[in-house]
C-alpha cells in the first residue's frame, strides 16, 4: 500500500492497498447465498477437496475453493465481479466429495443468481432465455432436422411447445413474473 | 430437627461468573424467592461452589434454622454432592438439599436475546424446587461391602497397565482379552512417536510382567458374556472360547502330566490349512492352528475352529504333550469383581468406503496399520518396505491425512482421530530412514502436534526433507501400466491444482470403536457419547469414570489418544477403580424403594417389571409383601409408578415430593 | 406396458431425433410405453437458467411437472440435463414448502398448480430396474448383438450427482450402466477417470467453448487411449459435445479422434435391429460407419 496518495495515476494504481479490510465485507452476502444455495455455505474449512475435484480448475484460475473463503468472508465485490464465477461446469465432484458436506456447486449457483441481479452475466446465458421465451425450447428445431424427423416417422415438430404453441403465452407469463425478459433484453442491449 | 416444624428453606443462586448472570436477572430471582413460602433466606454468590459459596450455605442453615436448602446453579451432575456436604457441613441431613438447573436448562439455552423470560423460568424452577425442598426428609446411605478383586476388560496397552497397577496395588485382577494374545494395537506398531522407540521392545517387556504377575489372572480368548449386580459386586460371567489347545495348567488339572502347549510350533508345521493372519492385516498366511507371531503372550496355540478340517495331524505332532483338543467346546465361568475397567480400544475405519481413495480398488494404495506391519522388522517383508502390486521398493510415498475423519458426510467421521497426523510424521521418517532417496509428501489439511514434544518431532521430519502440501486428497488415480497412484488435490498455499505420481499411498484412516465394543459397554451399563466412543462420567473432572459406578474406562474405547495418554488414563482407571476396593464399602444413593408393606397385597407385578432384578415376594408378620434389595435398586421408580396399592415409596421422589413441585409449577407463582 | 409421459427436452428431439425415435421404439419391446407429454418445454436448461434465477427455473420445471401431474403419469426422460431439471425440481418442491407455495403462486397466474403426485425417472434407470425391466429383459431384447465392439461408457454428471440426494450410490466408480452396454453384446471398457465431466455443463460450452473443448479433449485422450470403437452416453447435451466437439477440437486444436458417439438408445435400437438410418445417424458430426461395419 501506497503509504499515501501521489496523486499520480500510475502510481496510485501500483501500489494501491492490497490489504483486505472488514469495510471489504458483507456478511449478508453470506446470509443470502445461504439462503439461495441451501446449503451451508458458511462451514467451509479451507481443505481444498473441491478444487482438487474441479475438472476446470487445472486448465484455468478458476478456484471454487476461493470463492467458498470469499463466500464466507462476505467478499461479495470480489467473488460477483471475477469472470471465473462463470467456468464451473457445474458437475457436482466438489460436492460428492466434500468433507464438511457443502455443495460448492450451489455456491457458485447462487453467486451467479447474485451476480445477475447486478447485470453481470455472459451473453450466451441471455441468449437462452430469449430462445426459450420466444419458442419454449433453448435449442430449437430447424428445417435440416424436421426433414430428418420426417423421414425417422417422426412428426416434423416434436409434441412440445413447437407443435402446442398455445403453450408459450405461460411460460411468457412466468418468465415476465420475474421479469427474466426484460432484464436479459436491457442487459444484451446495453452490451 | 423436629419433623412438625414448618419448613424454612434458604435459596441460593449462582452467577456462574456470567455463565447465568450473563442471560437471567439474578437480582430479580433472588427477590421473587424471597416471596415464596416457606423460605426463611435468598441469596446469591457469583461461584456458589466456591468456598465462600459453600459457607453462605453453612452459615445460614446454622443462623436462619433452615429444614432445607436450594441452589439454584448448574446440573446436579458434577455439584450436587459438592452442596449436599456444604448442607451436612450446617447440620442438616445433606439429602435436605435440592438444586435448581438454571444453567444447563436455562440459561445456556436461552442465551440470547431472552432476558425477560429465561428470568421468568429461573423463577419457575427455584418455585419448584423450594416446593419440593419443603417436603424432603432425612435420607441415610447404604454401605454395601466392595469384592476385593478388579477385572479389565481389552489387553491392549490400556488394558495391561490398568491390571499391572491395580494387581500390583494388591488386588486379584482379571485381565480378558478375547484375541488369543494380549498385547493390542500397540503390538503392531513398529516405532512409536516422538521418541522412535521401538514398539515391541517397549511393550513385550510389559507383557511378560502381565504373563507373570502373581495378582493377575491373565484369560485371553475369552469374552464377557453377561454382567449382573452393582458395584462392589458384580458377577460376570465369561465365555471362554474354545481355543482347542490345552495350557500347561489346565493339562496338568487334567492328569497330563508335564503336558500342554509349550509353544513349540510342531503342530503349526504340519497343519494343511492356510488363512490370512489378521494380525498383519492379512499380508502374512497363517495356519488354522496359529499364534499371531512369536511375541505373543501366553505362548499358547489357539485352533481356528472355522477353517479347522479336524485332520488330526497337529494331534499326532503334539505327540505326548497331549495339548490338542479337536473336540473343545466354550465354556463359561462367573466371577465376582468389586469395579472394572473398560479397555477395548479401536479399529481402523472402512476406508474403502471413501471410494475416491481408491483402497482396495488399487493395489498400492495401503492403510495405516498395513504400513505399520510392512515396515516392521518382524512384519511380513522383515522391515523392506515394498508396494503390493510388484514387491518394489517405493521412491515416492504418499500419505493421506484425515482419510474419512473430520467428515461430517456421514460415510466418514466427524471427529479427529488425533493420533494420525503425528504416526504420518513418523512414517514419512521410517521411510526417509529406511529408503536412501525416498520422498514423502504429507496432504494434510492441519498438522495436529499437540503432545509433548510433537511440534519437535514435526520440525525434525519437515528437516528431513518430507514434503508438506496443505490440501486434502480429492481423489486418487491409477496408472494402469505403472501401477502408480495420481494423486489429486489442491495446494490451497499455493492456490493450484496438484497431480502427485507416487508409487505408495498411505491412507491415515480414521479410527472407530472396536467390533463388539458397543455390546460390551452395555452389558456394563454404560453409555455412548455422540461420536460412537464410551462416555465419562465427566469430559474435565472425571474422565476415568462413567455414569454406572464401579466401571471405569482406560484408553481409546474412551475416544481417540496416543499412547501416552492411554497409558496415563489407564493409570487414572486403575487408581479409580482400586479405591472403593480399598475403601472395603461403598455408600450407595439412598434413593432405593420402599415397600409400605400395610398397602402392600403382595401381587407381585413390580416383581417382574423390575429392571434390576431388585424386587422379590417374602413373608412379613404372615403376610406375603414385597421386598426390596436395596443394593440392586437403582431407584428408577419403574414399581413405584405401576403399583396399584401405592405401596412403593420412592425415596427422594416421593409421590408428595413430586406432586408439589408440579402443583407449583402449575400455581404459576400465584399462591 | 409400463406407461411414461416422455419429456423429451431440447437437444433430443431437435438436434439428435435418432434418440428420441429410438427412445419410444426400443423401450417398446421391453414393455415400457412412452406417451407424448403434449406442451412440454424446454426443462429448462439447468446451467443457463439455474445460473441466472433459481426461481425461474424453478416454476419453469414446475410447469412440466404439473403437464404430467394432469396426465397422470411418470415422468420418463433420456438426458442427464433435464433430469437434474425435472428430478430435482420435484424432489426439491415435494419437501420445501416454502419454494413449493411460490412457485405455486406464480404458477395460479397460468391456473396450474404443483401437486407433487408423480415421480420422475430417466429411461436408463428404468431399464436397469428388475421390478420395471432389468439387463435380462434389455438382454433378451437384443437381436443384433453388438459383439466385438469396445464401447466406452460416459455416465455424465447430473444423473447420479450429488450422489447424496440422488439413489444412485456409488459416483466415484459405478458399473451399472457398463451392465447395460454388455447387455448388448458390447464390450464395455474402462477408462482412465471415466466419471469425469464432458466439459459442457453450467453455461460453459457457451462461455468458453475452448475451455469447454479441453475439458472434453482430455476425456476423449483417456477413451481413445483404452482403445474405445464408440462412446454411449444418457445425456444428448454430452452427445453433442463429444460428437460436435469431436469436429470443434479438430478446428481449433487440431485433434483428431473420429470416436462415433451414440446415445445409449440409439445403441438398444441397433441391437435390437433398427438400422442406421432409423436412427438419423448421419445427422452425427461423427462417421459411425466403422462402428456400425465392426458391429452390424
Amino acid at each position: 500500500m501506497a503509504a499515501k496518495s501521489y496523486n499520480i495515476p500510475e502510481l496510485d494504481k501500483k501500489l494501491a492497498d492490497r490489504r483486505y479490510h472488514l469495510s471489504d465485507t458483507n456478511p449478508e452476502f453470506t446470509q443470502k447465498i445461504l439462503k439461495t444455495s441451501r446449503t451451508i455455505a458458511n462451514m467451509c474449512y479451507q481443505c481444498g477437496t473441491c478444487t482438487g475435484s474441479c475438472p476446470s480448475a487445472p486448465r484455468s484460475s478458476y478456484r471454487i475453493r476461493l470463492f467458498m473463503r470469499r463466500c464466507v468472508l462476505g467478499l461479495e465485490n470480489e467473488a460477483l465481479t471475477d469472470p471465473d464465477l462463470w467456468l464451473c461446469t457445474t458437475c457436482y465432484s466438489c460436492t460428492d466429495r466434500c468433507p464438511r458436506d457443502i455443495a460448492p456447486t450451489d455456491v457458485i449457483m447462487a453467486m451467479r443468481n447474485l451476480a445477475f441481479k447486478r447485470d453481470i452475466v455472459p451473453k450466451n446465458f441471455l441468449q437462452t432465455v430469449q430462445l426459450i421465451y420466444t419458442s419454449g425450447h433453448g435449442v430449437p428445431n430447424n428445417d435440416v432436422n424436421r426433414a430428418a424427423r420426417t423421414k425417422l416417422g417422426l412428426p416434423a415438430d416434436p409434441p412440445t411447445t413447437h407443435s402446442y404453441p398455445e403453450f408459450i403465452k405461460g411460460i411468457q407469463k412466468i418468465m415476465d413474473h420475474y421479469e427474466l425478459k426484460e432484464n436479459a433484453d436491457r442487459i444484451l442491449k446495453g452490451d | 430437627m423436629a419433623e412438625n416444624t414448618e419448613p424454612r428453606i434458604g435459596v441460593f443462586v449462582c452467577h456462574c461468573g456470567t455463565n447465568i448472570a450473563g442471560s437471567l436477572s439474578i437480582d430479580d430471582v433472588v427477590n421473587y424467592a424471597k416471596t415464596l413460602p416457606y423460605v426463611a433466606v435468598a441469596d446469591q454468590y457469583q461461584y456458589m461452589c466456591s468456598t465462600p459459596g459453600q459457607k453462605k450455605i453453612d452459615d445460614a442453615i446454622k443462623e436462619h434454622n433452615l429444614t432445607g436448602v436450594v441452589v439454584a446453579a448448574c446440573s446436579p451432575r458434577l455439584h450436587e454432592p459438592t452442596f449436599r456436604t456444604a448442607t451436612k457441613e450446617g447440620g442438616l441431613n445433606p439429602f435436605r438439599f435440592e438444586m435448581a438447573n438454571i444453567r444447563e436448562q436455562n440459561s445456556w439455552v436461552h442465551m440470547h436475546g431472552m432476558w425477560d423470560e429465561a428470568t421468568q423460568k429461573a423463577k419457575d424452577q427455584v418455585r419448584m424446587a423450594v416446593a419440593k425442598a419443603a417436603k424432603l426428609e432425612d435420607l441415610v446411605p447404604k454401605s454395601v461391602p466392595v469384592e476385593k478383586t478388579a477385572m479389565v476388560v481389552g489387553g491392549g496397552v490400556a488394558g495391561m497397565q490398568a491390571a499391572l497397577d491395580l494387581a500390583s496395588a494388591g488386588i486379584k485382577t482379571y485381565l480378558i482379552e478375547r484375541t488369543p494374545t494380549i498385547g493390542g494395537r500397540m503390538s503392531q506398531l513398529d516405532k512409536t512417536f516422538p521418541t522412535l522407540d521401538c514398539s515391541q521392545c517397549i511393550l513385550t517387556p510389559k507383557m511378560v510382567d502381565v504373563g507373570r504377575h502373581p495378582n493377575i489372572e491373565m484369560m485371553t480368548y475369552t469374552e464377557v458374556e453377561k454382567v449382573e449386580g452393582y458395584i462392589g459386586n458384580f458377577d460376570v460371567t465369561l465365555r471362554k472360547k474354545a481355543r482347542g489347545v490345552l495350557t500347561p495348567k489346565e493339562a496338568t488339572a487334567k492328569g497330563i502330566v508335564g503336558g500342554g502347549c509349550n509353544g513349540c510350533g510342531d503342530c503349526s508345521a504340519v497343519c494343511p490349512v492356510i488363512k490370512p493372519n489378521p494380525f498383519e492385516m492379512g499380508m502374512a498366511p497363517r495356519k488354522a492352528i496359529y499364534i499371531y507371531h512369536a511375541q505373543v503372550m501366553p505362548l499358547i496355540y489357539t485352533v481356528d475352529f472355522d477353517s479347522c478340517v479336524k485332520c488330526g495331524l497337529c494331534v499326532e505332532a503334539c505327540g505326548e504333550k497331549k495339548a490338542i483338543d479337536l473336540e473343545m467346546q466354550d465354556e463359561f465361568i462367573t466371577v465376582k469383581v468389586g469395579t472394572a475397567v473398560l479397555a477395548t480400544g479401536y479399529e481402523l475405519f472402512p476406508v474403502e468406503n471413501k471410494r475416491e481413495w481408491g483402497y482396495k480398488q488399487f493395489d498400492n494404495v495401503i492403510n495405516a496399520l498395513e504400513f505399520e506391519r510392512l515396515i516392521c522388522a518382524s512384519g511380513p517383508t522383515g522391515g523392506h518396505l515394498v508396494r503390493p502390486s510388484d514387491g518394489k521398493t517405493p521412491m515416492k510415498v504418499g500419505f493421506v491425512l484425515c482419510a474419512g475423519s473430520r467428515d461430517n458426510t456421514g460415510i466418514g467421521k466427524p471427529y479427529c482421530s488425533r493420533f494420525c497426523c503425528m504416526y504420518s510424521l513418523k512414517h514419512a521418517h521410517q521411510i526417509m530412514e529406511k529408503i536412501p532417496g525416498a520422498v514423502a509428501y504429507l496432504f494434510y489439511m492441519d498438522i495436529r502436534s499437540f503432545g509433548k514434544m510433537y511440534e519437535e518431532f514435526y520440525y525434525r521430519i519437515q528437516h528431513e526433507g518430507a514434503k508438506f502440501i496443505r490440501g486434502r486428497v480429492a481423489n486418487v488415480l491409477e496408472d494402469k501400466e505403472t501401477k502408480n497412484l495420481h494423486v489429486y488435490t489442491e495446494d490451497t498455499l499455493l492456490g493450484r491444482p496438484v497431480d502427485v505420481e507416487v508409487d505408495l499411498l498411505v491412507l491415515a484412516a480414521a479410527v472407530q470403536p472396536n467390533e463388539g465394543a458397543n455390546d460390551l459397554r452395555k452389558k456394563f451399563g454404560v453409555s455412548a457419547s455422540q461420536d460412537g466412543w464410551m462416555l465419562e462420567a465427566h469430559p474435565k473432572l472425571n474422565p476415568c469414570g462413567t455414569t454406572t459406578a464401579g466401571v471405569f474406562l482406560a484408553g481409546v474405547c474412551q475416544g481417540p489418544k496416543d499412547i501416552p495418554d492411554t497409558v496415563a488414563q489407564a493409570e487414572g482407571a486403575a487408581s479409580a477403580a482400586s479405591i472403593p476396593i480399598h475403601m472395603g464399602e461403598v455408600e450407595l444413593e439412598p434413593y432405593f424403594a420402599m415397600c409400605i408393606d400395610e398397602l402392600c397385597a403382595g401381587c407381585g407385578m413390580c416383581v417382574n417389571l423390575c429392571p434390576y432384578s431388585a424386587l422379590s415376594l417374602g413373608e412379613k408378620n404372615g403376610r406375603t409383601v414385597m421386598v426390596v434389595t436395596e443394593a440392586k435398586c437403582k431407584g428408577c421408580g419403574t414399581c413405584g409408578g405401576f403399583c396399584p396399592g401405592g405401596a412403593i415409596k420412592m425415596q427422594h421422589f416421593t409421590t408428595p415430593q413430586i406432586a408439589a413441585q408440579i402443583d407449583a409449577f402449575f400455581a404459576g407463582g400465584e399462591q | 406396458m409400463h406407461e411414461y409421459a416422455f419429456f423429451l427436452g431440447c437437444i433430443a428431439p431437435n438436434r439428435y431425433p435418432g434418440c428420441e425415435a429410438s427412445a419410444i421404439k426400443t423401450s417398446e419391446k421391453v414393455g415400457i410405453k412412452l406417451l407424448p407429454l403434449k406442451g412440454a418445454s424446454c426443462c429448462p436448461a439447468p446451467g443457463a437458467f439455474g445460473s441466472i434465477d433459481l426461481n425461474v427455473w424453478y416454476a419453469m420445471a414446475a410447469r412440466n411437472l404439473v403437464l404430467a401431474e394432469e396426465m397422470k403419469k411418470d415422468i420418463a426422460l433420456i438426458c442427464n440435463g433435464c433430469y437434474k431439471s425435472i428430478w430435482e425440481v420435484n424432489h426439491i418442491l415435494k419437501h420445501n414448502d416454502e419454494l413449493r407455495d411460490n412457485v405455486n403462486e406464480v404458477l395460479a397466474e397460468i391456473d396450474m398448480q404443483f401437486k407433487g403426485t408423480i415421480d420422475v425417472w430417466h429411461l436408463a434407470e428404468l431399464y436397469y430396474d428388475d421390478k420395471i425391466c432389468g439387463v435380462q429383459k434389455i438382454k433378451d431384447s437384443v437381436t443384433t448383438p453388438l459383439s466385438g465392439a469396445k464401447v466406452a461408457a460416459h455416465y455424465g454428471c447430473h444423473l447420479m450427482k450429488p450422489k447424496k440426494e440422488r439413489h444412485f450410490g456409488d459416483t466415484e466408480n459405478p458399473m451399472w450402466f457398463e451392465e447395460l452396454i454388455g447387455a448388448l453384446g458390447a464390450e464395455p471398457i474402462q477408462y482412465r477417470n471415466k466419471m469425469q465431466c464432458c466439459g459442457a455443463g453450467g453455461g460453459v460450452r457457451g462461455y468458453d467453448i475452448v475451455h469447454a473443448l479441453d475439458i472434453t479433449n482430455e476425456k476423449l485422450i483417456n477413451i481413445q487411449e483404452a482403445g474405445a470403437d464408440a462412446i454411449t452416453e444418457l445425456c444428448p447435451f454430452c452427445q453433442l459435445q463429444f460428437d460436435r466437439g469431436q469436429i470443434e477440437i479438430k478446428e481449433k486444436f487440431g485433434d483428431v479422434y473420429n470416436i462415433p458417439v451414440l446415445h445409449y438408445n440409439e445403441l438398444l435400437g441397433l441391437a435390437q435391429g433398427m438400422s442406421p438410418q432409423d436412427l438419423a445417424l448421419d445427422l452425427h458430426a461423427i462417421d459411425c460407419t466403422p462402428f456400425l461395419q465392426k458391429v452390424l
